[in-house]
């Protein structure tokens, strides 16, 4: 029992983090149907530059504002002055131009913070740990049926939560989040009606940008340093999540986000031969059977429309 | 002064020219209708007057400037496009889709409005929850038009609203366009394809051809024209 509960508070706290990645690519797809395979690594630039607030002694909360606040302009950026000209050439060339994103930013971060796992007091650094947005001490737990709960796994599923009911609220109770869906739903007919096209998708891009640089900050702490290949495979997993969930529904990346870690720590935990090699296989393997099964994903929308 | 007055209209996509020398006006309270074939530039000149392409030439709106705003601008000066093929939100459910059409508003009025459109239009009331892509043709038509009005436009542009529906569900899209011109003094400029049903209710007609305006006048003068009634009004 105690094992049990240990492996599904793992597995919800590195799914949360998947959990993010995946919303900030449903985002994307759902503004403007492209797959940003930057995602991840934007997410890695805003967690470094999470450690450097760090390094200059600026309090957690500051330092990861400037870092959202750094993925937002990011994303946008790269909306407008990357993606929006190209998608008007040909929409197949903004996939490439997102991979060439991926590699720029993987090397900006490299230039700038080289390739060492940060913190390291052999490159300088004057902090411990990375910075945690949780207390994450090593006596930082509670004991539940004897698993040691962190409380570090705890604010991160409790903090993706949060996230995706603030999400939920933009989207449907609000005239930004309005214009978002009509812009996903029909672009031409937004600007016949008035709203600013462009506008929604550059903070379409920011908004997604900044969730998943929250999921790299999240993801650093939960892995106590940064390091270039952070997000690699929590990209792989995101982009899993958001196909599981089906690529246009927000709560569908979340639940698909988190079922993937439990499943993974599942797996890893209980099926000898599995272990911590295979465990990536484990995930796709369901989520193989699952679209096999519904294409559109558990929680996306097949498209109906009559004519 | 005309509502809209348009002159030496010039517009198409990328190199390829489709309007060379549109002019036409709609004065406050008229509906006007313009007919042409297939490809003569209806769309181009909606879509033109709407900001939604490239264009040069003259195109004012109630004495202002408007060929060079932006769509939303445009929306926000009064004119409200129906484009062709309904251009529904198809994910988004109806009331959302009229919620988009007042997005421009930030009154407190956007409630009852959706109300008096759902009085016009009961269909919609009925299907206020469904997703707009479920709806059959002419009630995504109703729609396209209630998500216009929601705009609170002076001018009403309707791209080819026959498009696609039976006659009946035709004539009785034109006899709402018709006692909404009467009723509230709203302004309509119309281009369809289907000569016969749009001249009843136009006050006054255009007709285009290679992107050219070819002849104009009441819908009375231009059937008694023999040679104008051969060649483009089919009958």
């Amino acid at each position: 029992m105690a094992l049990f509960l240990q492996r599904l508070v793992d597995g919800l706290s590195s799914g949360s983090v998947y959990a993010l990645i995946a919303l900030g690519l449903v985002i994307i797809y759902r503004g403007t149907g492209h797959l940003n395979f930057a995602q991840g690594e934007m997410a890695l630039f805003a967690a470094y530059v999470v450690y450097q607030m760090g390094e200059w002694g600026l309090p957690i909360g500051i330092a990861l504002v400037i870092g959202l606040a750094t993925g937002f302009v990011i994303g946008a950026v790269a909306e407008v002055g990357l993606v929006r000209p190209i998608s008007k050439k040909s929409p197949f060339a903004v996939f490439i131009v997102t991979i060439g994103l991926f590699q720029l930013l993987n090397w900006l971060s490299g230039a700038i913070w080289g390739d060492q796992v940060l913190p390291n007091s052999g490159v300088g650094s004057k902090q411990q740990q990375y910075p945690s947005l949780f207390p994450d001490q090593p006596d930082d737990f509670v004991k539940v049926f004897g698993a040691a709960i962190r409380y570090q796994s705890l604010g991160v599923l409790l903090l993706t939560l949060v996230i995706t009911g603030l999400l939920f609220l933009l989207f449907n109770k609000t005239k930004f989040g309005l214009a978002m869906r009509a812009v996903a739903s029909n672009a031409e007919s937004a600007k016949l009606v008035g709203i600013r096209v462009n506008t929604v998708l550059m903070v379409s891009w920011g908004l997604a940008a900044a969730i998943g640089a929250l999921g790299g900050v999240v993801f650093a702490g939960i892995n106590n340093s940064v390091s270039l290949g952070l997000m690699f495979t929590v990209f792989i997993y995101g982009s899993a999540a958001a196909t599981l969930g089906g690529f246009d529904s927000p709560g569908g990346a979340v639940i698909a986000g988190l079922a993937i870690g439990v499943i993974e720590n599942m797996a890893a935990g209980y099926i000898g031969f599995i272990g911590q090699e295979m465990k990536l296989a484990v995930a796709f393997i369901v989520i193989l059977v699952v679209l096999m099964v519904k294409p559109s994903g558990l929680f996306g929308t097949a498209k109906v429309e009559r004519v | 002064m005309s509502l809209l007055s348009v002159s030496h209209l010039k517009a198409g996509y990328g190199p390829i020219n489709v309007l060379h020398d549109v002019e036409l006006t709609v004065e406050a309270g008229e509906i006007v209708v313009m007919l042409g074939a297939n490809g003569a530039g209806k769309t181009t000149t909606m879509r033109a007057i709407s900001g939604m392409i490239g264009r040069s030439g003259e195109v004012h709106f109630e004495g202002a400037d408007i060929a060079r705003a932006t769509p939303d601008a445009i929306v926000r000066a009064g004119i409200a496009q129906v484009p062709q093929g309904r251009g529904t939100f198809p994910e988004l459910n109806v009331e959302d889709n009229l919620r988009c059409g007042a997005y421009i508003r930030s009154d407190k009025e956007i409630d009852a409005d959706i109300d008096r459109w759902f009085d016009v239009f009961p269909r919609l009331r009925e299907r206020r929850a469904q997703r707009a892509g479920s709806l059959s043709g002419g009630e995504q038509q109703m729609l396209a038009i209630a998500r216009a009005l929601m705009a609170r436009p002076k001018l009403l542009l309707c791209d080819e609203p026959s498009l696609g529906l039976a006659p009946l569900i035709t004539q009785e899209l034109f006899a709402v366009i018709e006692r909404l011109n009467r009723e509230m003094g709203l302004s309509v400029l119309l281009v369809e394809q289907n000569a016969n049903l749009a001249m009843h209710m136009a006050h006054r007609v255009y007709l285009i051809e290679t992107g050219r305006i070819v002849a104009s006048g009441s819908a009375a003068e231009l059937s008694a024209d023999d040679s104008i009634r051969k060649a483009y009004l089919g009958f």
